[in-house]
């Protein structure tokens, strides 16, 4: 194919519009790993539930896309408190991380996300759902690239939640706790703090987001039980590119991620796109172990 | 008197154990292996067990009940020669039915052929499967060289020659893509005009799409299983590609889900297919109309029509066959089946032309409906519709 700059940009655009997605599924990742010290595998899942209830929200009981997508969100928030409360906090108690009990917890959410699965297998069936949403907007036309208002609400609200997020975290009472829990578990406790609750809100943040990224995606793409996996994936490797743990990291990660497959797939072979969200995962891993904006992690005691 | 209740006792448990063995012995038992994780997949699975149930009900075989065992591949190929080998070798089935996808089938194929089990493919379309040259061997739906010799002449005559192709990783996308652009060269002299090789179940597009919009395309073919193609159909639009670039559908474009995700972007989509719910033959009418009665379909699309037909094809071979059902028949008897099955000709059923079987292991005898009918989409959704483009016979040796 011939070089030209209208390609290479609309590879970027098209690049950034799902690498924003990637990055808000890592924030969350990276949310539950600061708070909980463990790596939550079920996360796809959680992203995957939220489409099919942005899709339930807005196609059946008629609640317009906004709408849908900030009840999804809010129902998968419940979710993942809930299933914090019930099946991790057991195991959290024990400590996370590297920990016997953090192995615990890994398996238990591997085990989690084949359970998830399957109950979206039971409730709403194997095939992929359409989830067809009328923006009201033109497509913008940039030279020969047209970009679909679906993929510009997707960059915008992904961005926005990215905002909110970060001002959520830095400038309210409730975020300096979280963040104060994120620190330190037991001096955050001591100061007053009421960890346990504090950990579930984390959860539910996380699961929000994961909930709010599934929305964006089923218009693009539509819905699908196994639509979690590979998100998870994608997910992971912007999280580790950016810094596991890191807020800001998670974000770039995601949108170096979403670059580098785009690109990759345009110019060098689209056959195993996938491949090269993980080669950039390596070589991160290989010059910055600690991802771009991640500090080295302190071995625990 | 204790030991002539031992005797009683022991009486009834060998009567118990004989005739358990008898009616073992006395039945027809089949294996099916299909793909059925999807709402369509589980309903062709039930169509065929359902239409054995309906033969049971009728008095069966000659008098012989047959025994089907169903079991769901996931259109995985390990599962799918799992499935195979369980039901040959533990079921001990005289004749094994599926499946429903090519690349599950393709391996299955070796496995009927050493254990000399007939075999009869309810959807597969991979033209590899009967070029293996098994003699135990049978496919219903039309193969995918026959497809790609319609799609092609269709559209080098009325679309236009400079076309890309997306094609999936499955094996049947694999063999319509390359089969497809085999044809337009072979008849229209060209090369594609882009060629992506994506993921079975890729989800993103845009960059293909982006690229085919820059090459100027008179038409792109889509070929990927339902899911697949529909998010491909749909991101072709949102690339901008107008819809005076026609979009042509592998077989799989003929299945339910597809009009339903694409919505509107399917509509112009033309493919090959074995049947078309557009037909309006007296029995397609009365089959459309069973299939929305008795399991909520809007319109079968050809894989329930393949299944229908499949389960005719293999009742007139087993009412043909001498079999004799016995523990120590059954190698003699999945002979006489497969030998029956080789005998059935000129089958006119549901399917867009006859079926014919011959006893030669080669595709000429064992790709049995050689008349693809070539449709196009009217509208989307659910409630979608198609109509008849055109209904070609081609020549048994088409593509070999």
């Amino acid at each position: 194919m011939d070089f030209d700059f209208g390609s290479l940009l609309a590879f970027i655009i098209f690049g950034v519009t799902i690498g924003v997605v990637y990055g808000i599924v890592a924030l969350g990742i990276s949310l539950i790993y600061s708070g909980l010290d463990i790596v939550h595998f079920a996360h796809g899942e959680i992203y995957m539930f939220g489409a099919f209830l942005g899709l339930v929200l807005s196609q059946q009981i008629g609640i317009p896309y906004p709408g849908a997508m900030i009840g999804a969100m809010v129902l998968a928030a419940l979710l993942g408190m809930f299933i914090e409360r019930v099946f991790y906090r057991r195991l959290t108690r024990s400590g996370g991380g590297y920990t016997v009990a953090g192995m615990g917890m890994i398996i238990c959410g591997f085990g989690m996300s084949v359970a998830l699965m399957n109950v979206a297998f039971l409730i709403w069936g194997a095939d992929a759902e359409p989830f067809p949403v009328e923006f009201g907007i033109e497509p913008l036309e940039i030279n020969d690239i047209s970009i679909p208002p679906s993929y510009l609400l997707t960059a915008v609200v992904s961005l926005c939640l990215m905002g909110i997020l970060n001002y959520f975290l830095r400038y309210t009472k409730i975020g300096l706790a979280v963040r104060a829990v994120a620190h330190n578990k037991d001096i955050a406790f001591l100061m007053g703090i009421n960890v346990p609750l504090f950990i579930s809100l984390i959860f539910g943040l996380a699961c929000a987001l994961a909930a709010a990224a599934g929305v964006l995606v089923g218009p693009m793409q539509s819905v699908q039980v196994e639509m979690g996996y590979l998100m998870l994936m994608k997910a992971f490797a912007a999280a580790v590119v950016g810094g596991f743990g890191s807020l800001p990291g998670a974000l770039i990660g995601g949108i170096l991620v979403g670059i580098f497959e785009n690109l990759g797939a345009a110019y060098i072979s689209a056959s195993h796109k996938d491949i090269y969200a993980f080669l950039l995962l390596i070589l991160v891993l290989m010059y910055r172990p600690a991802g771009l904006f991640g500090v080295v992690a302190k071995v625990k005691a | 008197m204790r030991n002539w209740t031992k005797f009683l006792a022991g009486l009834a448990a060998g009567g118990f154990v004989l005739s358990a063995t008898a009616a073992l012995a006395d039945e027809i038992r089949v294996g099916i292996t299909m793909r059925m994780v999807s709402e369509n997949g589980q309903k062709y699975g039930q169509m065929v067990m359902d239409e054995i149930g309906l033969i049971n009900e009728a008095g069966g075989i000659n008098g012989h009940q047959i025994k089907a065992t169903l079991m769901n591949d996931e259109c995985k190929s390990d599962k799918g020669v799992a499935n195979a080998n369980k039901l040959i070798f533990q079921e001990k089935v005289h004749l094994l039915i599926g499946s429903t996808c090519s690349s599950v089938s393709l391996p299955i194929v070796d496995v009927t052929a050493k254990a000399q089990v007939p075999q009869i493919i309810p959807h597969s379309t991979n033209a590899q499967i009967t070029q293996k040259g098994s003699a135990w061997v049978f496919r219903v739906p039309v193969s995918g060289r026959f497809y790609a010799g319609v799609n092609a002449k269709y559209v080098g005559e009325n679309i236009g020659k400079k076309i890309a192709y997306i094609c999936a990783a499955d094996a049947a996308s694999q063999n319509d893509c390359d089969a497809m652009q085999a044809q337009m060269k072979s008849q229209h002299g060209t090369d594609p005009a882009y060629v992506a090789q994506v993921q079975e179940k890729e989800v993103d597009f845009r960059t293909h799409m982006q690229k085919i919009k820059s090459a100027g395309v008179d038409g792109i073919m889509v070929a990927a299983l339902a899911e697949t193609m529909s998010r491909a159909l749909i991101q072709s639009y949102e690339a901008g590609i107008g819809s005076d670039v026609r979009r042509i559908g592998s077989s799989s474009a003929s299945n339910a889900p597809v009009p339903k995700i694409s919505g509107d972007a399917v509509k112009g989509v033309f493919y090959a297919a074995a049947y078309s719910n557009a037909d309006t033959r007296p029995i397609a009418k009365l089959f459309n109309q069973m299939v929305k009665d008795r399991y909520g379909i809007h319109a079968p699309d050809h894989d329930f029509s393949q299944a229908y037909d499949l389960i005719r094809i293999v009742e007139i071979a087993l009412n043909n066959s001498d079999l004799k059902l016995t523990n120590s028949s059954l190698a003699a008897d999945r002979t006489a089946i497969r030998d029956a099955i080789a005998n059935v000709k000129n089958y006119q059923g549901l399917a867009s032309g006859p079926i014919s079987f011959c006893a030669d292991a080669t595709p000429q005898c064992r790709d049995g409906n050689k008349t693809p009918v070539l449709i196009a989409y009217k509208k989307g959704g659910e409630e979608f519709e198609t109509e008849v483009l055109a209904r070609v016979s081609m020549p048994e040796d088409f593509g070999l």
